[in-house]
Order: structure tokens, then C-alpha cells, then sequence
């Protein structure tokens, strides 16, 4: 089948702002818009750029807007989006060039739910290791799956209108640490997001969750969060 | 180097967001509705003589009351819904459902009131 592919482009060297530019190309219904992206760059436009690194949904790296919708381009196939695709790079981060964005305003927000295990007491006595159970595991199993592709965030309103804003994927990070019973640093996050510009900026639009590509069920933590933060417990 | 990060009102109504992000942008077009509203109330009282007379015409004309209500109706039944998922986190799963049934309790009252002011407001009242 014939694909037109409309792809978001800006040249900082040249360009003073960003234009379209439109290709045509043959490919199956199972292609991947990662590989239409890749046939452009490697056949007809060598300049295009775009980040991508395991091209299998795992990294991250590739989340673009297609068709008007945060997606990962690894994951998304011709025949869920068409074939007239139109691909852009996230909102609410600056561009650097084509679909490439600045990712530091998005990384300077997930540092600071502190995203690291934090428990300075010895290990138990005789083990080797803090014992969880199953059901302790599974109050955060569904956070830890997070790639940090920035798609839930750069889907957010209230992140388009102020990236202090800390978004969806550090609030899924904040309560993959809260709800986790060996982490004792619950209290120093529950602090950072109930700032200004924490969890009260969730609006809960639910465009983080559709815009997920790992499915978590990101409105449901915020939620959870939320609950936390009214009732102290955890 | 690099293009600013401006997400223009167009660009951000432009996401495809789906049914939640209409009822999101809903929500706020029926805040700054209610605002108007407000506003023009207000304005009515404080200046009173002509111009609070003429402020009186437009939030009395039924035309202006056919979209208050939509608004007012909007705001308050989807803020319902919000409220209601934030205090029970376990229902968001089912948010989807909850939009369903948000315009299934707001379409009919709203049809309804729209009839009564559509008629009242064409019989002259």
C-alpha cells in the first residue's frame, strides 16, 4: 500500500521556524511508522532526525506525536494509524531539530521525587535481603513499569502550561517509591508533591493514561497519590 | 538553538485526546462561561441606570441562558464525576464508563430545560 507520511521538520541552522514536509512511500500494513521513518531517513532525506534505540518498545526513546496522539512510533503500526500519517515531535518541550526534543525540563522534574530506593537502616537480622510479600509487591507492580518515554507527560495539559508542572511519569515514579514497604523515604516525596506544582496540577484529564505505551494505569496512581496525600496514610 | 516551547491554545486543542479530553476542554469553556456570566451580574448591580439595564437584557435573553445552562449543567456534573473518581481511585479503571454515564444523565436534562427556555423564550417570556 502507499503511505503518505507528513513529517513536523526544523532545521535550527537553517530554518527560523518548522515546516512539513510530505513523503510517499510503499509499505505493508504491519510496517511500523519507526520503520516509514527509517526508510525517509536512510533512502530519501538523510538529514531527518529522530531519537530511537531498541526500536521494541522498551527505551523510550522513540515517543513521537502521531496523528495528533502521543505514541511510541516502535509500537504503533501502519494499520492502526492509516495512510495518512502525520508525525510531531512532543508538546510542550522545546524542539531541537525535526522530532527531536529537549528531554532535561521532563528529567529535572522525575529527579525530584528523589527516584531511587531510600532506606538507611541495617538489614534485618540473619538476612541478606528486606523480605516483601506479594501483596506489598503488587501495591506499586504496576508503576514500576514505566520507560520514562515522557509520553503521558508531554500529553498533559496541565504540562503544556507550565513544564514546573512535575507530570504524570514523575507522579508514577513518586508512588512507585511511596507505596514500596522497604522504601522509608515516603514522607520527603509526599512533600515535593504536594507543592505548588505537584499532584494538585492534575486535573485528571486521563490523556497520560491513553497516551501510555507500557498501559499503566497512570490517572489511577495520581489517584492514589492524591488519597494519600488527603488521608496521611500510605 | 531551537524552536521555544509554546503550546498555543490551538495546538493543545488540537490533541486527540478522545472523549476524556472533550469533556476536559468542556469543563473549561463552561468555567470561563459561568465566569461571564458572573461577571456580567456583577457589573449589572454595580452600575445599575442603562448600563445595568442593558447588562440585565443580554444574561436575561434566552439565547444566553440556552448555553449558561449548558455550561453551569456541564460544569457541575462533570466536576461530580471528577470529584467522585479522585475520592475513589478504585473506579478510575472504569473512567471511561463514568463518561458514558456523565452524558447520559446530562443529555436529558439538559434537552429538557433547553425545551422549557426554547419555548418560553419563543412565546416571549
Amino acid at each position: 500500500m502507499q503511505v503518505t507520511l507528513k513529517i513536523f521538520r526544523y532545521n535550527p541552522e537553517v530554518d527560523k521556524t518548522f515546516h512539513y514536509e510530505t513523503y510517499t512511500l510503499e509499505a505493508h500494513e504491519t510496517d511500523r511508522v519507526l520503520d516509514l521513518l527509517e526508510v525517509v531517513k536512510g533512502h530519501t532525506d538523510g538529514t531527518l532526525s529522530f531519537r530511537r534505540s531498541c526500536a521494541h518498545g522498551v527505551c523510550g526513546s522513540d515517543a513521537l506525536r502521531i496523528n495528533g496522539r502521543n505514541h511510541l512510533a516502535c509500537k504503533t503500526l501502519v494499520r492502526d494509524v492509516g495512510t495518512k500519517i502525520t508525525v510531531e515531535p512532543l508538546l510542550g518541550l522545546k524542539v531541537i531539530k525535526d522530532l527531536i526534543v529537549d528531554m532535561e525540563p521532563f528529567f529535572d522534574n522525575y529527579k525530584k521525587v528523589l527516584p531511587w530506593f531510600i532506606n538507611d537502616s541495617p538489614l534485618p537480622e540473619g538476612g541478606r535481603e528486606r523480605l516483601q510479600s506479594p501483596e506489598q509487591r503488587a501495591r506499586f507492580d504496576e508503576t514500576t513499569k514505566c520507560i520514562l518515554c515522557a509520553a503521558c507527560t508531554t500529553s498533559c495539559p496541565s504540562f503544556w502550561g507550565g513544564e514546573e508542572y512535575l507530570g504524570p511519569a514523575a507522579l508514577v515514579t513518586a508512588h512507585r517509591f511511596i507505596f514500596d514497604s522497604r522504601d522509608e523515604a515516603a514522607d520527603q516525596r509526599m512533600h515535593v508533591i504536594t507543592e505548588t506544582d505537584g499532584i494538585a496540577r492534575c486535573h485528571t484529564v486521563f490523556n497520560c493514561t491513553m497516551a501510555c505505551p507500557r498501559e499503566i494505569e497512570i490517572t489511577k496512581a495520581i489517584g492514589e497519590l492524591k488519597m494519600a496525600v488527603i488521608t496521611g496514610k500510605v | 538553538m531551537g524552536l521555544k516551547r509554546n503550546v498555543s491554545l490551538g495546538t493543545g486543542l488540537r490533541y486527540k485526546g478522545g472523549g476524556p479530553m472533550l469533556v476536559f476542554v468542556l469543563h473549561r469553556i463552561g468555567g470561563l462561561g459561568m465566569a461571564t456570566f458572573v461577571t456580567i451580574h456583577i457589573l449589572s448591580s454595580f452600575f445599575g441606570g442603562d448600563i445595568g439595564q442593558f447588562a440585565n437584557q443580554i444574561y436575561e435573553n434566552w439565547v444566553f441562558q440556552i448555553f449558561i445552562f449548558f455550561f453551569v449543567l456541564f460544569h457541575a456534573i462533570n466536576g461530580l464525576r471528577i470529584t467522585i473518581l479522585d475520592l475513589w481511585p478504585k473506579l478510575i479503571p472504569y473512567q471511561r464508563e463514568a463518561i458514558w454515564v456523565e452524558w447520559a444523565v446530562f443529555l436529558p436534562i439538559y434537552a429538557l430545560a433547553a425545551f422549557v427556555i426554547l419555548r418560553t423564550g419563543l412565546a416571549g417570556g
